[in-house]
């Protein structure tokens, strides 16, 4: 139950939730704590922050306040690598990275959880990169007391999957690269693929273990992906041929090579024609010549993907669509724009 | 309480219940989907097995509050019947359903949330159209989705429980015989509901019809619909 009561006969009570103080453009947060005891002095201030009346509460057995509901909801949002402090200001608590990984969020219990009337949580996106320590997302509960029932109900959504936020380490991978085409092959041009590749496989901690070049020949690929294997690479990205001209026989050579499982193009610009496949467990990459134009493209959306232990198909790369276009800036700011936010 | 040793997955329990009510109900919608589950979550919240044993099923009451397609499949799950008493329409227009133990007196009200048609396109995201993206997502929803529940009390009478006929009382007005404590009092007298102005229906008229002295040993009867003929008609009393 909650009971109103002047402010001027506040004196002795305890704060029933934090009083917030905004400066504009200066400050924003608790004025007044929680269980904070009203003095005298403290009258003025409160009017200045425009209370004239406060909360008295006295919570029913089948009551809950704000501040231990928040507890509970960030309690089952967070999943593995993600780390909480219970000390809720103005009823929000703020879930953080405990590791560097890929935040993933189950998207359908976030939307189901929202959807009860007395929770919110504010989320980044689904396959976010993050290092630790880094906000994932927010949680409160909107009343200031509640029935039980209903964190109950939104606490039994969030764990519908285990939870609602997780951080997904980052495998280390012992990748093999296949640099394909002729002119690479017979030294026309210089690669600069093995370069661009390597860089972004140790950003993301893993390392480069065996390199080969191929001509455009199918059992030439395939001969370099079967030695890859052979010295244990867990990890396969192949490079160019993956277009339509006559010359693109990357993906024979993959076929030939023994793919269990073959998606030949993503929803994504740049990187239309991108493919993924397995051979057996070990996922391969096949990365087409935008990437070495374009800073971030399918590439770069997939691949912590995978290392981070899922397995991307036909679907998953379909999904990509929505927030799948580039909008080439002149000056590249990803991860912070809509590339890759889709589902 | 005997309980049937059940070694089938939670999965094929409901495929076959499933199909079972859309056979008996005629088609697959979403609303059989929901009425499925919505059987299966309540009796498991009364720790009955879906469908119910036999002295389970002489245990239970279940109340409809909707009369769509919901409403045959936590029938045809429940095995509640409204000849057998078991099952009871009462007509708000709310997707929900409640399952009562009469041994124990527990209830159970299972409402269906409006969040989870919202939801179907989210659970169901590769499905452009909405019905398919309900009939996708509300096999894959959770309970916690897909309903509240309430723990509620329902006060029966003996006059609503299963078994022989309680009392018979005549109407005054039409002479129509009431059971079961239905009859309306005005002023100590008792009448049926119509003639105490609660009827469904108004304009009342009894008639003769073709063919009267029908009956399944008769061959016949000639025409599949019974005309009424224009004199008995007019001969209506009221």
């Amino acid at each position: 139950m909650i009971k109103t009561i002047k402010l001027e006969e506040a004196v002795g009570t305890e704060l029933a939730h934090d009083i917030t103080e905004i400066r504009p453009g200066e400050f924003k947060g608790p004025a007044f704590r929680k269980g904070h005891t009203v003095c005298q002095d403290d009258i003025c201030r409160m009017q200045r922050l425009g209370k004239n009346h406060l909360y008295v509460i006295d919570l029913e057995a089948d009551e809950i306040h704000e501040n231990e509901a928040a507890a509970i909801l960030a309690g089952v949002l967070a999943g593995e690598g993600v780390a909480w402090e219970n000390n809720p200001r103005e009823g929000k608590i703020n879930l953080y990275a405990d590791r560097d990984g890929l935040l993933q969020v189950d998207v359908q219990a976030l939307a189901a959880f929202n959807l009860v009337d007395e929770v919110m949580c504010a989320t980044l996106h689904n396959h976010t990169l993050v290092k630790q320590g880094e906000l994932l997302g927010g949680t409160r509960a909107l009343p200031l007391i509640m029935k039980r029932a209903a964190i109950e109900r939104a606490a039994a959504i969030a764990r519908q999957h285990g939870a609602v936020l997780a951080v997904r380490p980052l495998a280390h991978a012992r990748a093999g690269l296949v640099i394909t085409g002729n002119e690479v092959y017979h030294g026309l041009i210089q690669d600069r693929f093995a370069p661009t590749l390597t860089a972004k496989i140790e950003a993301l901690g893993s390392e480069v273990a065996a390199l080969e070049f191929a001509p455009d020949e199918a059992a030439a690929i395939a001969q370099a992906i079967s030695a890859h294997l052979e010295r244990g690479c867990n990890l396969l990205l192949l490079s160019g041929g993956m277009s339509v001209d006559p010359d693109d026989v990357t993906r024979h050579g993959i076929r030939l090579a023994g793919a269990t499982e073959m998606h030949y193009g993503a929803a994504v610009l740049p990187g239309a024609m991108f493919l993924v496949a397995y051979l057996g467990a070990v996922p391969l990459l096949g990365v087409p010549a935008c990437a070495l134009h374009h800073r971030i493209t399918a590439l770069d959306l997939v691949l912590p993907r995978i290392l981070a232990g899922e397995r991307i198909g036909k679907t998953e790369l379909a999904l990509l669509g929505h927030g799948g276009l580039c909008r080439d800036c002149p000056e590249c700011s990803y991860p912070h724009c809509s590339f890759g936010k889709g589902i | 309480m005997e309980q049937a040793v059940n070694t089938k997955t939670s999965v094929q329990t409901f495929e076959e219940l499933l199909a079972g009510s859309v056979a008996a109900h005629g088609h697959l919608c979403p609303g059989q989907i929901v009425g499925v589950r919505m059987a299966m979550l309540g009796l498991r919240l009364l720790d009955f097995e879906a469908p119910p044993t036999y002295p389970q099923l002489k245990q239970l009451i279940v109340f409809v509050e909707m009369d769509r397609c919901t409403g045959d499949a936590v029938a045809y799950v429940s095995n509640a019947k409204l000849g057998r008493r078991s099952l009871k329409f009462v007509d708000y227009g709310i997707m929900a359903a409640t399952f009562v133990n009469l041994e124990s007196g527990q209830a159970f009200r299972v409402i269906s949330t409006e969040e989870s048609r919202d939801l179907a396109l989210v659970y169901a995201p590769l499905e452009t159209d909405k019905r398919a993206a309900q009939l996708a997502a509300y096999r894959i929803m959770p309970d916690s989705v897909l309903f509240r529940v309430q723990q509620v009390q329902v006060d029966l009478t003996p006059f609503d429980l299963p078994g022989p006929t309680r009392r018979k009382v005549t109407c005054v007005q039409c002479g129509q015989v009431v059971r079961d404590n239905r009859e309306v009092v005005k002023d100590g007298l008792s009448y049926c509901r119509p003639c105490a102005g609660g009827g469904y229906f108004t304009a009342a008229r009894e008639i003769a019809w073709e063919e009267m002295n029908w009956a399944p040993i008769s061959p016949g009867p000639k025409k599949a619909g019974l005309s009424i003929a224009n004199e008995s008609a007019a001969a209506g009393r009221q």
